[in-house]
């Protein structure tokens, strides 16, 4: 347990020491300020409909999805390609922290790293809510969906990473990977046979985001985000120690 | 102790080494010694459990590499080659954070780390960022790094590559000092650098073991004859019958003359033969003034050129010379007083201050 903190701290401390991590919040607040001017346009807008919550905006705009498909290759696309490229993994795996250790650590941080992204975002309901209701329920549900598709796409990266030794190559890698996730409601659309398209209709992520973002918090939808987590993870531990077969 | 058996490792179709074995005892240093692209790292790596062998096994102080690999980690402190570090941490930073990765306990880690630092040298730099050290300095972070946790067993891969010759100096002392308590192994290419601290070489070509022993074990079974350096000046100033008169002696082989210095000759000599009594008889009869005679065994340099050119029939300079090493190790007393004279003899020699360093 002391070696895979020590590998967390490691890892976060790494993060806010580089300026990569601050380009990328840079961005990111920048992108989510837009999502904020488009809520208060809204919300300022006399001919809105009264019962929709705005902030589906925040967890449903191109600009969510923007963030989304741009930052998480670039919170791990160093993780583990950097440390093949520098040698340092070769300490790592000699010391007696096991590979699965250190993938779940570095996982960790990541996903710490995600949060620390969108925490100022918090910011967004509470200033609205001293000149308006807030209704907290959609709001809670649509912070849920960006940590379930967050934690996704993250371990999605952190494979990416596994397997390259040149970051550029990682983040590529990620992106593709990522793009086949946004591609399954489309081959749903052409498959023939009900059953196909209820299968492929149930990882379209848009409409996950849809409905979290109006408080529906469906079970299997959270469950679809963690097995495929652990998927990508279990990945890339094998990646991992296939590596040193190879 | 670490206890290497039967160690395979193949990259595709590449056998990258081949059935290597070994056993190396608490306060014993083993150098891997072998031309680039030998095999060393890949054996080296095998030992410390980065690499899994194709076959054999590794058991560090009595704990299977492959069976209890949390366990046997523990014991061994590792310094790969390059030596890899966080350039984005400071020294003392990077030392805590090895020791919890290490897993040592918590009260341990901070006197750990104040002998390592000390024990390093490291103390002027402590709080310096890793980026900003010089070679030198990062070769001895990665090994108060390795010697942290107090390992059992270290393993050290090329540790004095790139470092200028007075902090190979300092390296050497310290992995002297590291090697009399603990299991040191290291790789090298540098022969001198065998010479002084290894008690016992293991000499790698193309992924074997080609030879086994002390240095001085090596040096006495090779298939070269020793050689004896005379500088002389005759009185009627030539040169040619001296080496006339030279290879009449009883026991030369060859002689030839020295081209840097004039009235220096060069003789070979059988192993067994000690011509250097005829040499001054000779001297004083012929009336040349002897100004040096001094005698050298084939150096463990010309050794391993012998070894690792030795193409086409790999078998028979390795059977040769594990026929000699169990010899050496029968006759290891007798010899030793033999092998001593030399060294002292050697500083005198010239090839001694062309140091590849």
């Amino acid at each position: 347990m002391s070696s895979f903190l020590a590998l967390l701290q490691r890892e976060l401390r790494a993060y806010f020491v580089s300026p990569l991590a601050w380009a990328v919040s840079t961005f990111f607040l920048f992108v989510q300020g837009l999502s904020f001017l488009m809520i208060v346009s809204f919300l300022s807008d006399p001919r809105a409909a009264g019962e929709v919550t705005p902030f589906v905006i925040l967890f449903t705009s191109f600009f969510f999805w923007i963030t989304l498909i741009f930052v998480t290759p670039m919170i791990t696309m160093r993780l583990v390609s950097e440390e093949r490229r520098s040698g340092t993994l070769e300490i790592l795996l000699t010391s007696p922290l096991s590979e699965t250790q250190m993938v779940l650590a570095k996982f960790c941080a990541a996903m710490i790293f995600w949060c620390f992204l969108w925490l100022p975002t918090v910011l967004y309901p509470l200033i609205i809510e001293r000149y308006s209701d807030v209704d907290w329920g959609p709001v809670s549900s649509g912070y849920l969906g960006v940590l379930g598709l967050g934690s996704m796409f993250l371990a999605v990266g952190l494979f990416g990473s596994s397997f390259a030794k040149n970051q550029i190559v990682a983040a590529a890698a990620t992106f593709a990977m990522m793009m086949v996730f946004f591609l399954v409601p489309w081959f749903g659309s052409l498959a023939t046979g009900e059953t196909l398209q209820l299968v492929f209709g149930y990882a379209d992520l848009l409409s996950h985001m849809e409905d979290f973002s109006k408080g529906i918090v469906d079970s299997r939808r959270l469950v679809y985000y963690l097995t495929t987590t652990a998927l990508f993870l279990f990945l890339t531990v094998r990646a991992v120690e296939a590596k040193k077969w190879r | 102790m670490i206890e290497a058996r039967g160690l395979t490792r193949r990259f595709g179709d590449l056998t990258a080494v081949r059935d290597v074995s070994f056993q190396v005892e608490d306060g014993e240093i083993l150098g891997l010694l072998g031309p680039n692209g030998a095999g060393k790292t890949t054996t080296l790596r095998m030992l410390t459990g980065f690499l899994p062998p194709t076959d054999g096994s590794v058991t560090i102080a009595g704990h299977d590499l492959l069976d209890e690999p949390a366990v046997a980690r523990r014991e061994l402190g590792y310094l790969p080659e390059n030596v890899a570090l966080y350039p984005e941490m400071r020294v003392a930073e990077y030392l805590a954070f090895r020791a919890r990765l290490a897993r040592l306990p918590g009260r341990e880690r901070q006197p750990a780390i104040d002998r390592a630092i000390s024990g390093c040298l490291l103390g002027e730099v402590k709080d310096q960022i890793i980026g900003t050290l010089s070679k030198g300095y990062r070769q001895r972070v990665g090994l108060a790094a390795a010697i942290l946790h107090g390992p059992k067993v270290l393993i050290l891969d090329e540790p004095t590559v790139g470092l200028d010759p007075k902090q190979i100096i300092s390296i050497r002392e310290l992995i002297r000092d590291l090697g009399r308590e603990r299991t040191l192994i290291l790789s090298t290419h540098i022969l001198p650098e065998v010479e002084q601290l290894c008690q016992r070489v293991l000499i790698i070509d193309r992924g074997r073991v080609i030879a086994e022993g002390t240095p001085a074990e090596l040096q006495g079974h090779s298939d070269l004859s020793p050689e004896l350096v005379v500088t002389l000046v005759a009185s009627d100033g030539t040169g040619a019958d001296a080496i006339e008169a030279l290879t009449a002696l009883e026991g030369m082989q060859h002689v030839s003359a020295d081209g840097s210095v004039t009235g220096r000759f060069r003789a070979r000599h059988v192993r067994d033969a000690d011509p250097r009594e005829s040499v001054f008889r000779l001297a004083v009869e012929r009336g040349w003034t002897l100004l040096e005679m001094s005698q050298r065994r084939p150096s463990l340099e010309e050794l391993f050129v012998q070894l690792t050119t030795a193409q086409g029939e790999p078998t028979e300079p390795a059977g040769a010379l594990s026929q000699g090493s169990s010899e050496g190790v029968a006759s290891e007393t007798e010899p030793s007083d033999e092998v001593e004279p030399t060294d002292d003899v050697e500083p005198a020699n010239a090839e001694k201050g062309e140091d590849p360093q």
